[in-house]
């Protein structure tokens, strides 16, 4: 394991060029401070509230349902509007104009006017405009195959096929969730001055966990309106089982460039939350949940079901190898002072291996891990301080951004890619540089290129040029400089990544933000797309607890019941 | 129509980036423009102007010539202000080390109101700034004033002095280390836009929204359109394609 001295407490903190690598980035997993687990740990302790509130769907399951959230400040409401779309118009990007499931959530009560309001605009989507008592708005399609499924067995008094669900593990599947301010929307800087949802991302997650609750109670109204009597309640480990899907395009990626500051403390509190782990004296009485919370990981990699290769090579390694960790894990433990003597030992293993260790290991030490949920937060100005030099700027450039002044642009498949937006909903795209148009509108998201040029003009310069007068003979290296600058002399920093290079992966940018956010069953659909699950295996709403609910697994009974019938490897 | 701060900024953002310029920082701007729009003074319509002539005009860096008593003189060659303040504010702060007071006589420059955000910060800076310009159309005079310490600044305005030398395209700008003189400045000047009225009016858009002119906000977003590449075939490949 890289390590390098902390700053802080004399302890020991990895290196950024290992944490910030893409590629480590791209293997990441939910743990304790992802913000699904956070709302839920605030759900329960303050014994938020979550009630029908409207239920106002057809025998067919078309119209509008409301929920109603209290909170210890507050009350809100999420409004569901269900409608009969095309098969042919459920598309997952965000190209897509219909969708069968559109929501918001709203600070307050909705009389009729803003129903009516909402009932025009939010199927719209983007398309739409809100009032800003609207925190968040948001769209997702059915998993089809689920969905029928769950209803046709329901509704006969049956309990669906286990595999069925294994293979998808929602039945509701989102495609965006807007917040802070989109299309008119309420800014998360307002929410961050209130008590609920101060967490980024936290009125988002609270919504899709709402949402979660509606596809179940759905499923349940269609098997009534089609059985009667007869229809059966879904096994209460299958609706935990059953989470919110998710697909996440190429649009996530810039959100990580654009905002660093983000990214920085979103890793830099991670980071801090695991070093204080590390440095804990290995304790005997882990032993146990640690392997069980290991041996449950290893159950959940070999329940996914994926069609892409390459993940699934990644999950069938990871499996041996946390079997092999397992056999080790006693003797390793007995002969480790810190944990971080653990984590130097698994260095050997993959990457996302090393990844469900570090979440496992998170998990032990609720005490050590949760204070860290609320510093997810942060400023996002970039600066330049006064009376700082060239030779000062050099320097953090040399510190902090090899991995850009040491790549040669000079080189075709550095520069291979360029990113725009297309007109087409301003989706962002790839293109291939010299090949493709729109390269005269590229974004400028080619950090690693813009502080390699930065670098190359600085070192034309006096070292005790003043900056600020360097800027003045060459302003168009302002923006880069205050960015190099601000993140060279965080924790973390910048993800390591040049996002030209032929063969960047924009995927490594997508697990890692939906890690942060607390996804689990990563399923890339391709370079470029992936599935995800939310709150797979979390609590329902009327069982809201603060306890562990990493790696979700089928239940044992119909894990059982599926293993019999050689439905799952 | 009411518009979120994130989606003004984004908006703006985009709207920079499309013209391609060398000078001027997209960020810096949109939050120029989202800062005067929050206290109602109009960022969006400022920007627009600005945007009409943006694309046209010279890109290149400002001259700055030092003045016999230590001032600064600086040439933006007919350029917008808003590419360029930041910049010189940051030379400006470098040459006032060790002094408690500096002239700034911009040049040759355009869209003034939308130093206002720029000129804000410097109060965090500890140092307080009194900004004067005239405009050939209503209003003809303008006063800035920040005081160490505020958070928002007093505006005076007046359509009817009779300054000195005065020139439609210049902005003078004082930083000191001792607050101005409100009542003394501003003797004169019809109008008093008081910087507890922009406080609330910048409070009252966190609770409500930005209130925006519908045709200023269509105006802009046209603009922004600019970055977009057109749809094709094989651009609709380029998100990925889904398997």
């Amino acid at each position: 394991m890289d390590a390098r001295p902390s700053t802080c407490g004399g302890t020991y903190m990895r290196d950024p060029v290992t944490v910030m690598a893409p590629e480590r980035l791209g293997a990441m997993h939910q743990n304790r401070i992802s913000f699904v687990r956070s709302l839920i740990r605030k759900m329960a302790q303050q014994k938020w509230q979550v009630t029908k509130h409207d239920w106002q769907l057809s025998a067919e399951g078309f119209g509008h349902v409301i929920y109603k959230l209290t909170t210890l400040n507050h009350i809100y409401h999420l409004v569901i509007f269900c409608d009969e779309i095309a098969d042919e118009d459920r598309n997952d990007r965000v190209i897509a104009e219909k969708w069968d499931v559109t929501f918001a959530l709203v600070y307050g009560d909705v009389d009729v006017d803003l129903l009516s309001r909402l009932r025009t605009n939010v199927p719209l989507q983007e398309a739409g405009r809100n009032p800003n008592k609207v925190l968040v708005l948001a769209r997702a399609n059915k998993s089809v195959r689920v969905f029928e499924h769950l209803v046709s067995h329901l509704a006969k008094g049956q309990q669906p096929n286990a595999k069925e669900l294994a293979e998808v593990g929602y039945i509701l599947r989102t495609t965006a969730v807007y917040g802070n301010g989109k299309f008119g929307i309420a800014d998360f800087g307002w929410l961050e001055t209130t008590e609920d949802f101060n967490q980024s991302f936290s009125a988002q997650m609270c919504a899709v966990y709402i949402l979660r609750e509606f596809s179940l109670d759905w499923v349940h109204y269609l098997a009534r309106q089609q059985g009667g009597d007869k229809a059966a309640s879904l096994d209460l480990g299958l609706q935990r089982y059953l989470g919110i899907g998710n697909a996440t395009g190429l649009g996530m990626a810039p959100y990580l460039i654009n905002h660093p500051c983000v990214v920085d403390k979103w890793l830099s509190s991670r980071e801090s939350a695991l070093t204080a782990v590390l440095n804990a004296v290995v304790e005997v009485h882990k032993l146990a949940p640690l392997q069980h919370l290991l041996q449950k990981g290893l159950c959940h990699l070999e329940q996914i079901i994926t069609i892409n290769e390459n993940q699934d090579d990644l999950n069938n390694t990871a499996i041996t190898e946390l079997h092999d960790l397992l056999t080790k894990l006693e003797t390793l433990l007995i002969q480790s002072q810190t944990w971080s003597e653990l984590v130097e030992y698994t260095s050997r293993y993959s990457l996302e291996t090393q990844e469900i260790i570090l979440s496992c290991l998170m998990e032990i030490y609720p005490a050590l891990v949760d204070n860290y949920e609320t510093k997810m937060n942060c400023d996002e100005s970039l600066n330049l301080p006064s009376g700082k030099r060239i030779e000062d700027l050099l320097a953090v450039l040399e510190s902090s951004y090899r991995w850009a002044i040491e790549t040669d642009f000079k080189q075709p498949e550095n520069n291979y890619w360029f990113w725009y937006r297309s007109q087409d909903k301003e989706e962002p795209r790839l293109g291939v540089r010299g090949e493709e148009p729109g390269e005269d509108r590229e974004l400028p998201l080619d950090i690693g290129r813009q502080a390699n040029r930065l670098y190359h003009a600085l070192l034309i310069c006096k070292p005790n040029m003043q900056l600020a007068e360097f800027l003045v003979l060459q302003p168009q290296y302002r923006a880069i400089s205050r960015r190099v600058w601000t993140l060279g002399n965080k924790q973390m920093g910048e993800i390591q990544m040049n996002v030209l290079h032929k063969k960047s992966l924009p995927m490594h940018l997508l697990r890692c933000k939906l890690a942060v956010l607390g996804a689990t069953k990563f399923d890339p659909r391709s370079e470029r797309w992936v599935r995800v699950t939310f709150f797979q295996g979390a609590p329902l709403l009327n069982e809201l607890h603060d306890g562990e609910w990493l790696f979700p697994l089928l239940p044992s009974n119909t894990l059982n019941q599926a293993v019999v019938e050689g439905e799952v490897s | 129509m009411i518009v979120s701060h994130n989606e003004l900024v984004s908006v703006v953002n985009k709207a920079f980036l499309g013209m391609r310029r060398s000078c001027g920082e997209a960020d810096v701007i949109a939050n120029m423009v989202a800062g005067l729009q929050i206290v109602g003074l109009n960022g969006i319509g400022h920007f627009n102007n600005a945007a009409q002539f943006l694309t046209a005009e010279k890109d290149s860096p400002v001259d700055i010539f030092i003045t016999n008593e230590g001032g600064l003189v600086v040439d933006l060659h007919g350029c917008s202000l808003a590419c360029h303040l930041p910049v010189v504010i940051d030379y400006a702060l470098e040459k006032m080390v060790g002094k408690k007071h500096l002239t700034i006589e911009l040049k040759n420059c355009h869209n003034r109101w939308l130093a206002y955000n720029e000129l804000v910060k410097l109060a965090a800076k500890g140092l307080a700034c009194k900004a004067q310009w005239n405009n050939g159309s209503s209003p003809q005079n303008t006063l800035y004033i920040l005081n160490q310490g505020c958070v928002s600044p007093e505006l005076f305005l007046s359509d009817h002095l009779d300054l000195a030398g005065r020139t439609l395209h210049d902005m003078t700008i004082q930083l000191s280390v001792k607050n101005f003189d409100i009542a003394g400045y501003s003797a004169g000047y019809t109008k008093h836009i008081k910087s507890s009225s922009l406080n609330n009016a910048q409070r009252d858009t966190w609770y409500e929204g930005i209130s925006v002119d519908e045709d200023e906000w269509e105006v802009l977003k046209r603009t922004a359109t600019a970055l977009l590449v057109e749809n094709s075939e094989q651009s609709v490949k380029g998100a990925g394609e889904l398997v």
